[in-house]
């Protein structure tokens, strides 16, 4: 049987005003019927150049185009445009990153459905619209004769997915591509959807790209995993042998880079070897990887080009694995202890942020006009050297508390600084709190030089100290050349940007560091070192970290204790040991088991999360994860406050459960070590 | 210099920056530049067309409109541009002031803006010529304030985008100044739209000084400035077209080539149709 699709061979060079640039080549792909390929690689690797090569839509000026793209035995690379937009939806489908871009605002959902319902097959309105009723009940949604009248800003971006989703199964393609589907989203709703995606794949024996940043994702979804590092697969084969033995060298770091549960238990460093970023421009080396190749050997690898070839149950381009070498994965450093001390440095008392202010009209009526209660009644310490990690998914207060704790955001409430009542807006505040913004794009100035960055933190709090020899020691600090201080920050990677934002921070000696999602846009190998320089920094420093997050797994390499906030309120504290087993908040207990990661060693409990986010304006008399609790127990959940429960000394969770149902929750992991099965309970 | 290399390359840019070049020599150098006295009266050769001797003819002293058009260049183009650097610099600061401090400064300025600009900026200009006096320096100073409220208007939208930035939340953040904020931090990164509205901006300037000094509010006679020798030679239009003629291209000249120019700086200081790579 031919594949669904079947790549050749195929290369992509764009033409830019500085000369043409190779995005893909060498790359042969077969994707069977009914089959789910994964595509994983770092940022700026051309996945999604592949797919958009795949839908025949090339944003770029094409320079020179190779080899051959066959979807069911038909060669689409020379197609005409009049045929391509007959294939488009109907034959191939896409599915976006962002859903919320996807879909035009001025159209209801309905009408987009029935629009490519229209385009592509011969079916009668009323057919059509049945059709359209029929699909989104198939993608899980809600009361569908609703849906189809609601504009995409009325539903949320998990439901817009969903319609999405819709659209692409709607004329029953071969073949859909799904470019990073879920990476704009929660983790709770991507989880929910990713099911949803196996399902329908099962039920509909589609066959699939599947392209993601995020390893964890794809280990769930694909049967085959392809590895692509600037441009060209270096590593094809089934999921589970090559997310659980790596051959390529590059492949093994990128393994080695990722956080997975089971590393508290085991002590497990993450690798920081990350890749550099391929060659694209003039002569190509040998082996793409050899520049960042733990295992370069000249006359091995340096002979001739590296083609992928076929070892065992995979291919894999690399000559040393090709000549029957196995290849020893890298050593990941120990993690750091963190420099915890039992003083208590910085203290936060009923802090609530509201936004909205009472309109004129309402004042006039006497009506109070609806406010968003972004943070509410929250209160938490954090002592010398320690790292407090706020957990959460999009809206639940985390960054407003970011702020508030640093000035720009005004809230009622108390803070204190080594037990004074001190004001975030206050000088005494400033000198010793400190943010690392979530983008370096944007939180350094295009237009200063690093030596302006570094340098203004210097004036307001040292203006004694040698400014020039002290801004070398802080790019050395974060490891950067002492020489980068007359650069500016577009001369810099993402993961360089990122370090010069610690090393503004760092420039005022500061106590407290707060992170706000610093991790969340680098790749995984950054991701890790940045969280080792923290370490390092805290180390040498003894600051003491608030670390901001959506990503779960990192936690376990940064974080003492771990503060988990839902609708702005804090449902859980504890230390980050208590994570590894019950008890848990049930909202908790969702996120750990929708956070994907790599580990062949354990087995994940699924928790889902059904129901929908009461509106942000509403006071909930009763708990605010009520709606979307799998543990509700009854009316209580939603008409009274749940109680602040104290299960174990040091370990707050507010929740109507009592302590013993609580810890009678079952282990969301199951860890398979290679000597004995052991289960964390 | 990488600016102007990239715009180099832009046919609109290099066009413009060819014809400001030239209009910028002429400004800088026209009196030495000038074969003649601009204002010597030749009477033996009035309203005479294009010859060697006048190579763009004379009006009706016989005066030659080349040697007119040199000298005239400097008060015309460069109050046009000073006119324009009022308006640009003063708008430029209000408008991020007022789009960073938001809130009631920021609606009490940009009413103020929008009144402004609801009259005409002609209208402006003759008003607060009205209230000033007559003179040269007046007319550029009341087209600097008619410029401003548009100058403001852009300058403050391109503000809330870089205000939004978390570089001025983490000098905010820090504790900076206002000044070192809105000066340090704002300022450089909205200047590439406010000095590509500033090119457009110079041929308006020109063309509206040189309607003030036509209608007798800007330059007096005998000065050779472009718009007053067009309003002059209106009376002799029917006995000779050169001295309507030739201010006439002149003006024009000078409002393509700055035209061309902003257009080629908006499509060289703009990332996304720059230098990509």
């Amino acid at each position: 049987m031919t594949p669904a699709l079947s790549l050749r061979d195929y290369a992509l060079h764009y033409d830019t005003p500085t000369g043409p640039v190779r995005i893909l080549d060498g790359i042969s792909l077969d994707i069977g019927r009914g089959e789910v390929l994964g595509l994983v690689g770092e940022s700026g690797s051309a996945k999604s150049s592949l797919a958009n090569a795949v839908i025949r839509d090339l944003p770029g000026k094409v320079h020179a185009e190779h080899g051959t793209i066959t979807l069911a035995g038909d060669d689409i690379t020379a197609l005409p445009e009049a045929e391509l937009g007959a294939l488009r939806g109907r034959r191939i489908a896409m599915v976006f990153q962002n859903a919320a871009t996807t879909l035009d605002p001025v159209q209801t959902l309905g009408d987009h459905l029935l629009e490519t319902l229209g385009r592509h097959t011969g079916l009668a309105p009323a057919a059509r619209r049945d059709r359209a009723l029929e699909l989104l009940g198939m993608v899980g949604l809600p009361d569908p004769a609703a849906m189809m009248a609601r504009y995409p800003h009325e539903v949320s971006g998990g439901e817009k997915q969903r319609v999405v989703l819709a659209l692409a199964f709607g004329c029953e393609p071969e073949l859909i591509l799904f470019d990073e589907p879920t990476s704009a989203l929660d983790a709770t709703t991507a989880a929910t959807l990713l099911d949803l995606f196996r399902d329908l794949q099962a039920r509909t024996g589609v066959s699939a790209l599947f392209i993601s940043h995020d390893l964890g994702t794809v280990a769930e979804i694909a049967h085959r995993v392809a590895v692509i590092y600037g441009g060209r697969i270096v590593e094809e084969g089934p999921t589970e042998a090559i997310f659980a033995g790596p051959k390529h060298p590059y492949t093994q770091a990128l393994l080695a880079s990722l956080p997975r549960p089971s590393d508290r238990l085991e002590g497990r460093g993450l690798a920081t070897s990350g890749a550099r970023p391929a060659p694209r421009r003039g002569e190509m080396p040998p082996c793409l990887f050899s520049a960042s190749c733990p295992h370069h050997d000249p006359s091995v690898c340096d002979v001739q080009r590296v083609h992928p070839s076929h070892v065992e149950d995979r291919q894999i381009a690399c000559a040393r694995v090709a000549r029957g070498e196995t290849l020893p994965a890298p050593q990941a450093p120990a993690p750091l202890q963190s420099p915890r001390g039992e003083t208590a440095l910085l203290e936060a008392r009923g802090l609530s942020v509201t936004y909205g202010r009472t309109a004129l009209v309402d004042r006039l009526r006497g009506r109070a006009t609806p406010q968003v209660r972004a943070v509410r009644d929250v209160s938490f310490r954090l002592n010398r050297g320690e790292t407090l990690a706020l957990v959460g998914e999009s809206g639940c207060g985390k960054s407003s508390l970011a702020r508030a704790l640093s000035g720009l955001q005004g809230f009622t409430g108390e803070t204190m600084l080594a037990g004074t009542p001190t004001a975030p807006d206050s000088a005494a505040w400033r000198a010793r709190v400190q943010t690392i913004f979530q983008n370096p794009d944007s939180s350094l100035n295009p237009r200063h030089t690093l030596a302006t960055i570094l340098g203004r933190p210097l004036k307001l709090f040292r203006p004694e100290v040698d400014r020039p020899a002290e801004i070398a020691r802080l790019l050395e600090r974060v490891h950067l050349p002492a020489d980068y201080a007359t650069r500016y920050p577009h001369q810099l990677s993402g993961g360089e940007k990122q370090r010069v934002a610690i090393a503004r921070a760092l420039a005022a000696e500061p106590d407290v560091i707060i992170c706000d999602e610093i991790t969340s846009g680098l790749d995984a190998a950054v991701q890790a070192a940045i969280v080792r320089l923290l370490r390092e920094i805290q180390a040498t420093t003894g600051a003491a970290l608030v670390f901001i997050t959506h990503d779960l797994g990192i936690l376990r390499h940064i974080a003492d204790r771990l503060a988990v906030m839902y609708l702005g309120e804090m449902v859980e504290t504890c230390e980050i040991a208590a994570l590894d087993a019950a008890p848990w908040h049930p909202y908790t207990e969702a996120l750990l088991s929708s956070s994907h990661s790599v580990d062949p060693g354990s087995d994940t409990r699924r928790v889902r999360l059904q129901g929908s986010l009461p509106k942000r304006t509403e006071d909930v008399s009763g708990c605010p994860f009520a709606s979307r609790c799998p543990r509700h127990i009854g009316p209580d959940c939603d008409s009274s406050r749940p109680p602040l429960r104290a299960p174990e000394p040091g370990h707050d969770i507010l929740c109507h459960l009592s302590d013993a149902a609580l810890n009678a929750v079952p282990p969301i992991w199951q860890f398979k070590t290679s000597d004995t099965t052991r289960t964390t309970q | 210099m990488k600016t102007l290399r990239a715009l180099l390359r832009n046919p609109q840019g290099a066009a413009g920056l060819a014809l400001c070049a030239l209009v910028m020599f002429a400004a800088l150098f026209g009196p030495a530049l000038a074969p003649k006295d601009p204002e010597a009266f030749n009477f033996g050769a009035r309203f005479a067309g294009p010859s060697a001797e006048f190579p763009l003819g004379t009006d009706w002293y016989g005066r030659d409109l080349l040697s007119r058009i040199l000298v005239g260049a400097q008060s015309t183009v460069l109050l046009a541009l000073l006119a324009t650097f009022i308006g640009t610099a003063a708008g430029a600061l209000i408008g991020v002031v007022s789009g960073y401090l938001g809130g009631v400064v920021d609606e009490i300025l940009m009413r103020l803006t929008d009144a402004l600009m609801a009259i005409p900026s002609l209208l402006f200009a003759l008003m607060i010529l009205a209230a000033l006096g007559s003179s040269a320096l007046n007319a550029v100073l009341a087209i600097g304030i008619a410029f401003t409220p548009g100058m403001a208007r852009i300058a403050r939208s391109v503000t809330l985008q870089v205000r939004s930035f978390d570089y001025v939340a983490a000098a905010k953040a820090r504790g900076e100044s206002l000044a070192w904020i809105v000066g340090a931090e704002i300022l450089p990164n909205t200047i590439a739209p406010v000095i590509v509205e500033g090119t457009i901006r110079v041929a308006f300037a020109i063309m509206t000084l040189a309607t003030l000094s036509f209608l007798g509010l800007g330059a007096q006679p005998p000065a050779p400035e472009w718009g007053l020798m067009i309003a002059e030679a209106r009376d002799h239009l029917f006995r000779s077209p050169w001295p309507v003629a030739v201010p006439g291209a002149a003006i024009a000249i000078v409002a393509i080539g700055f035209n061309l120019l902003g257009d080629g700086l908006r499509d060289v200081l703009n990332p996304r149709t720059g230098d990509h790579a």
